[in-house]
């Protein structure tokens, strides 16, 4: 349905940051912090809290400008572009505390990130044909299309959550980064998502989530960064991170 | 049931213009049967307040952003027709459209300046415009009048009285379907719908795509076009200005009023809303004469309101409609167990491309609100 992208081997040439640098005050939230994430893979970036994840979340997705650094995406500078800017040239996101429009429809919360081809398309039903089957399509994916009609606010978190989903999948990105997608949801859930995710990077989207399940990040991700501080300590495959003990120094508390 | 609801919605649209057509012919009757040149200006007010605060609502209904200073863009609509026409002798009508088109273009640059604001800085913002443009035209006595006034000379200087109230009641009426229908056309276009994901939550329109500040940016300057219209258009009527009355926060905070009093979220919330305030302003006006208490019950009105009503009177009706007359419309979350099942067995049944790769049923697993989950 949805044209996916390249499937070829591992390339760099997905999102990168170079000495990003975001302070608040006299508190560096992220440090300098030089990230490449794996195109093509499911990225997982952990660490304590406090350690500038969403913070360097925000900098990379364009809610905050960073103060110095750089962020690329397939060769192309996007520092400081708007989030608009940034959510059209391919790169969703979620949320960490789940945010939707508590007062549209399910599916209008879901139309609300079909891409407008054309100022004069503006003025147009949001409803076309092609739109609603393609945002039915989705809802249908992450398993709520019976709530389509619904006002969100009506829906439950978890619902909620899968909504968030959908909307983000609405826009097409071929990068998806996801603000801690198992938090206050039940197990049942959190697999549902975790299925989701798998097949979407199946088929070609990356993704890089932050999450401090660490069951679903060992079990999902290709690759994972540790935060520490404002800056990765460490990254590599889900094995090796497991037994780094700087990791288990700075994040698991061992 | 499909064709079921589908006759339903046939018969509701059906309703709706027929409710449109009886509301148009009586508000356009209204001249023909009211007893008095009095109350034929009181009309005139009225649709007056319902334009401006039609206008109002296509920026403050659709994207949440409340405007207490709209009273600028009707001050500087009707002085710069006001003004056209006296310095300029540019005839009546073509000094309400150039004076218009003159407010859109400086609304793009205090667009750009107040809408980086939101919340309560906004209404500070938009506040402060109305106060400078106040102190501008009373203090530029030379070219605006100051307190003295601007007399500004009848379009029609043949009619008498109760007919330049007529037309002008006319006139009013042709703006509010203009402003009516804008509302209307941005409502159902996906320009409105991106406004209305900006009143929701207006960062995550921006992560999803919507290029929120143009959206923003074009509402407020069709809005305050409006409002400028409506402005010019009194300017026409009344034929007298003074800066106190035309930039004033007070005509701006009953805009905002009457269309939280009817529904920011209704066609015809701003126009009901337009109906009652006005209504009851030449009420206290007139019993109580110069004394503050219509002041004092506009405040008190705007209280009740946002206590009770938060939505406008029409949802409320609405909801104690559907209350007492659709039991049946119960809760998403009261789902009943032959319903679950039948729509677990549709999704196990149905479910060829995006299915679940992982193990076979996961009976508890999800798309359908599980109780535990429905609990929340």
């Amino acid at each position: 349905m949805t044209a996916a992208t390249t499937s070829s081997p591992p390339v760099t040439d997905g999102l990168r940051t170079v000495g990003l640098t975001k302070t608040f005050g006299g508190v560096t939230a992220v440090d300098a912090a030089t990230v490449t994430f794996q195109h093509g893979k499911v990225n997982a970036l952990i660490g304590p809290n406090g350690s500038g994840k969403t913070t360097f979340f925000n900098c990379v997705t364009g809610m905050i400008k960073p103060d110095s650094g750089r962020v690329t995406y397939r060769g192309r500078d996007i520092t400081g572009h708007a989030p608009h800017r940034i959510a059209k040239a391919g790169i969703g996101r979620s949320f960490q505390l789940c945010r939707i429009f508590p007062r549209m429809t399910v599916l209008e919360n879901v139309l609300v990130a079909a891409r407008r081809t054309s100022l004069g398309a503006l003025l147009g039903s949001p409803r076309g044909r092609a739109e609603v089957d393609r945002a039915r399509g989705w809802l249908t994916r992450v398993g709520i299309e019976h709530l389509a009609d619904v006002e969100a606010r009506n829906l439950s978190y978890g619902q909620q959550k899968l909504l968030e989903l959908a909307g983000v999948l609405m826009g097409d990105p071929e990068t998806i980064l996801l603000d801690e997608p198992a938090g206050g949801v039940n197990p049942a859930l959190i697999e549902r998502i975790g299925t989701l995710v798998r097949q979407l990077n199946a088929e070609g989207r990356t993704f890089l989530i932050v999450e401090h399940n660490m069951d679903m990040v060992m079990s999902l991700s290709d690759h994972v960064i540790v935060f520490d501080r404002g800056r990765p300590i460490a990254e590599g495959p889900p094995s090796v991170i497991r037994s780094d003990p700087r990791v288990l120094e700075a994040y698991l508390g061992v | 049931m499909r064709s079921g609801s589908e006759s339903r919605r046939r018969i509701g649209t059906l309703a709706r213009l027929l409710a449109l057509a009886i509301g148009t012919a009586l508000v356009l009757s209204f001249p023909q049967v009211a007893p008095n040149p009095y109350v034929l200006s009181a009309g005139v007010v009225i649709v007056n307040y319902a334009v401006l605060a039609t206008s109002w609502n296509l920026v403050g209904g659709f994207t949440g952003y409340i405007s207490l200073g709209h009273g600028a863009y009707l001050g500087l609509g009707a002085y710069g027709t006001g003004l056209l026409v006296t310095r300029a002798d540019v005839p009546s009508f073509v000094a309400l459209v150039i004076a218009a088109a003159i407010v859109a273009v400086l609304a793009i640059p205090i667009g750009i300046a107040s809408l980086r604001v939101r919340g309560a800085s906004f209404v500070i913002v938009s506040i402060a415009l109305v106060l400078i443009l106040l102190l501008v035209f009373q203090s530029w006595a030379s070219f605006t009048g100051g307190s003295n006034g601007l007399v500004v000379p009848r379009p029609f200087p043949g009619l008498r009285r109760p007919e330049h109230h007529m037309v002008f009641f006319y006139l009013f009426c042709a703006l509010l379907a203009l402003a009516l229908l804008a509302w209307w056309i941005i409502d159902r276009s996906r320009f409105g719908l991106g406004l209305k994901a900006i009143r929701e939550d207006e960062d995550k329109a921006q992560a999803l795509g919507t290029p929120t500040f143009a959206y923003k940016l074009a509402a407020f300057v069709v809005s305050a076009t409006f409002t400028a219209l409506g402005g010019g258009m009194y300017a026409l009527w009344f034929g007298d200005l003074d800066p106190i009355f035309q930039f004033s926060i007070l005509t701006g905070a009953y805009m905002v009023l009457m269309a939280l009093l009817g529904g920011v979220r209704h066609l015809f919330g701003p126009v009901l809303g337009a109906l009652v305030v006005g209504y009851a302003l030449e009420y206290f006006k007139l019993e109580y004469g110069d004394t503050q208490l219509h002041l004092v019950a506009t405040g008190v009105l705007l209280g009740l309101v946002v206590l009770f009503m938060p939505d406008g009177v029409i949802p409320a009706v609405a909801d104690l409609y559907a209350r007492f007359f659709k039991p049946q419309a119960a809760s998403i979350r009261e789902v009943s167990t032959a319903e679950l099942l039948a729509q677990r067995a549709a999704e196990a049944g149905a479910q060829p491309g995006g299915g679940d790769g992982g193990p076979g049923g996961e009976p508890g697993g999800t798309s359908v609100p599980t109780s535990a989950e429905a609990k929340r």
